[in-house]
């Protein structure tokens, strides 16, 4: 086979390629669009899961309203201490330190400790269940464990266990996902030093939280007496703590009748 | 000639949709021991209850008064003491209020207020009258009638439709009405024209209920601006969109309601209540309901509002075998109660027991793009791409391919070979692009 035909396409399409890298070379200085360098940088610091916690569709949109400065630096949940540091570098402004937040389940209902008031076989998803006469479950207010927001979760934190959600606090970036899918508004994002919870969010009568689950709270006050510190109170049926005022002491977690109070390690 | 529309299917259809141990079983009352009335049947505001523990109530006694620009007052079912006020959970999300009372079967009528003959009584006042009868649609949405009978201004309706057509399976309340009070069911469309201003009345009817037909035809002889459509049968004929694209031609424009195109369309029930509201002054205290099944003894029951379920499955027989599920409503849009002490409504059209064996719920597959789902939907939508929107949780691009217009009839559910949970995806999309305005 004669060498010719191969050198003139090769040498054609050779040239074509050099002709029209040369072409974009000189397009792309011409009509560069001028980018922030800092949007490279604010980009590369922030955490890239485009989880939306901050309010922004995306990381991009985030970063670009950072450097635009229409955005706070401290958005950014999931990037956590690095990144805050990170942009307050970039931007030459100073960080300031916020409560790391972490979510939190406020129910225990298990398997076995919360009454089921009909089998449920429908499509296992925690919104149909709970379109379902009120849920699955006797109470009204508690996790239903279809793992909606295991679905939602892009930091793998979450997992069903025992017919209920469990989050790894270590995993868990805050971002707020599972918060608003959870139709049961069971999931709160609570500051990680808070290590005293009350597990439960019952606003039903202290007889009916009873008779629904056996970790309910039942709105007994005995924690309300024993804390010195005025850091919780019976609301609606249910105790809150405010962590502002809690001292860890753990007071209220030893007399508690239904263990709903729970002091992590 | 016969209407229809395009797409739609044909569920049991060799057994007779499921309506043949029902059918043509005359209508029985069932007069309860006690009944328990929820305040929240109809859409809109949950009535509040004006009665107290302790009270004696006549038949037709105003027991809770409307709550806001759409409600309708509940009346009391049953004559008798008040025996309670409490919250129950009923099919509903929330839980809610029922009064109730204890039957002293003296069926004593409260102080009635008759407007007068359907063709005389003053057509201003139909419209209050029907508020005040507190009727809803009865046909399962309990949307309340008087707002229906009122379109805005700017949206006049030429027509009005009943609709007898009941596509759904399982049930016959429709049916055995229209077969023993044709002369009713006429009289409420009469009564609803004349209360709209309307000039033109057509009642609807499956080709499966030809002795329907002709006893409608009969009653309706020598009635103004009165004829009947005779529909083909098919699933959902009786869906509303559906039912004004086979019977007008005229389709309801994507998120519009029936009088944007001049259409207000109402159940055959509705229209029996609101007769008897007028002509009689009889608030809706009863409805037709179908129990069917697994029962003993499938019956069409005249049910006071509020009677148990399981009141009204004894009165059918009893179960004949271990129930798995009991419907309010038919297998393809109703509702799973979560046990058989809840209330029958004023939508309740029908309780459908299933035995253990039907009651199963199939492991789905996946999907194998044959495409049934595209063909059987009746709203024309492309099942098989929304549900896969939704399964990524893409609700915003599911709106974009029009998942608002679905009217969750189940046709794809019932095609799909892969056994997906196509329609209960998309009423909790549909559920949850409402409640986030995206």
């Amino acid at each position: 086979m004669p060498i010719t035909p191969i050198a003139l396409a090769a040498g054609v399409l050779g040239g074509l390629g050099v002709l029209f890298g040369l072409l974009l070379t000189f397009a792309s200085k011409t009509f560069a669009v001028p980018v922030d360098e800092r949007f490279v940088l604010v980009r590369e610091a922030v955490a890239g899961a485009n989880c939306g916690a901050c309010g922004y569709p995306g990381c991009d949109s985030y970063a670009q309203a950072v450097v635009k400065g229409e955005a706070a630096i401290d958005l950014c949940t999931p990037g956590g201490k690095k990144t805050l540091d990170a942009l307050a570098q970039i931007m030459g402004q100073e960080a300031k330190e916020t409560a790391v937040q972490v979510a939190r389940v406020l129910c225990q209902g298990e398997t076995g400790v919360v009454k089921p008031r009909y089998e449920y076989t429908g499509p296992k998803t925690c919104h149909t269940a709970v379109g379902l006469a009120g849920g699955p479950s006797m109470c009204r207010w508690g996790c239903v464990g279809y793992g909606d927001c295991v679905r939602v979760c892009r930091f793998n934190a979450m997992k069903i266990e025992n017919g209920i959600v469990v989050i790894d606090e270590d995993a868990c970036t805050a971002c707020g996902l599972c918060v608003k899918e959870c139709p049961r508004s069971v999931i709160k994002l609570l500051p990680k030093a808070a290590r005293v919870t009350v597990r439960c969010q019952n606003a039903a009568t202290p007889r009916e939280a009873r008779d629904a689950c056996t970790k309910a709270c039942i709105a007994c006050k005995r924690c309300e007496k024993a804390c010195q510190f005025d850091a919780i109170h019976v609301v609606n049926n249910c105790a809150i703590i405010d962590p502002a005022k809690c001292t860890l002491c753990g007071e209220c977690v030893k007399v508690c009748p239904t263990k709903c109070i729970e002091q992590l390690a | 000639m016969k209407f229809s529309f395009k797409g739609g299917i044909h569920p049991l259809k060799e057994m007779h949709e499921g309506k043949g141990a029902s059918r043509h079983q005359p209508i029985r009352d069932l007069v309860p021991e006690t009944v328990s009335i929820p305040m929240d049947m109809h859409i809109g505001a949950p009535s509040a209850p004006c009665v107290q523990k302790g009270d004696r109530v006549l038949l037709g006694q105003v027991i809770a008064t409307p709550v806001g620009g759409i409600g309708i007052p509940v009346h009391a079912s049953v004559s008798g003491e008040v025996t309670g006020i409490e919250v129950r959970q009923l099919l509903n999300k929330q839980p809610s209020t029922c009064i109730n009372i204890t039957n002293d079967k003296l069926d004593e009528w409260a102080p009635l207020h008759p407007l007068g003959g359907v063709e005389t009584a003053p057509a201003d006042r139909i419209i209050q009258q029907v508020k005040d009868a507190g009727i809803c649609g009865m046909g399962g949405a309990c949307f309340p009638t008087h707002i229906k009978m009122s379109p805005p201004a700017d949206k006049p309706v030429d027509t009005v439709i009943l609709n007898g057509a009941e596509c759904e399976t399982f049930l016959t309340a429709d049916h055995q009405l229209l077969l023993e009070q044709p002369g009713l069911v006429v009289d409420g469309l009469r009564a609803i024209m004349r209360g709209m201003g309307v000039t033109r009345g057509i009642i609807a009817i499956e080709d499966n209920k030809m002795d329907a037909v002709k006893a409608v035809r009969e009653a309706a002889q020598g009635r103004e601006g009165v004829s009947v459509a005779v529909l083909r049968t098919k699933y959902p004929q009786g869906g509303e969109k559906q039912l004004i694209e086979a019977i007008t031609k005229r389709q309801v424009p994507s998120g519009g309601l029936p009088c944007d195109v001049g259409v207000a369309v109402f159940n055959v029930g509705t229209a029996a209540a609101v007769a008897e509201a007028v002509s009689l002054g009889k608030p809706l205290i009863s409805r037709v309901t179908t129990v069917t099944g697994a029962v003993n003894k499938p019956s069409n029951l005249r049910l006071r509002i509020g009677t148990s379920f399981q009141a009204a499955i004894d009165e059918a027989g009893g179960t004949s075998e271990e129930p798995g599920k009991v419907f309010a409503g038919g297998s393809m849009t109703g509702i799973a109660a979560p046990n058989t002490g809840v209330s029958v409504t004023k939508a309740n059209n029908g309780v459908v027991v299933l035995g253990q064996k039907d009651a199963v719920t199939p492991e789905p597959t996946p999907c194998i793009r044959c495409g049934r789902c595209v063909s059987a939907c009746p709203a024309k939508l492309n099942p098989q791409r929304l549900k896969e929107l939704c399964d990524m949780g893409n609700l915003a691009g599911a709106k974009k391919e029009h998942v608002m217009e679905c009217i969750i009839c189940a046709s794809c559910s019932y095609v799909c070979p892969a056994k997906l949970e196509l329609s209960p995806t998309f009423k909790e999309a549909k559920e949850k692009i409402t409640a986030r305005r995206i």
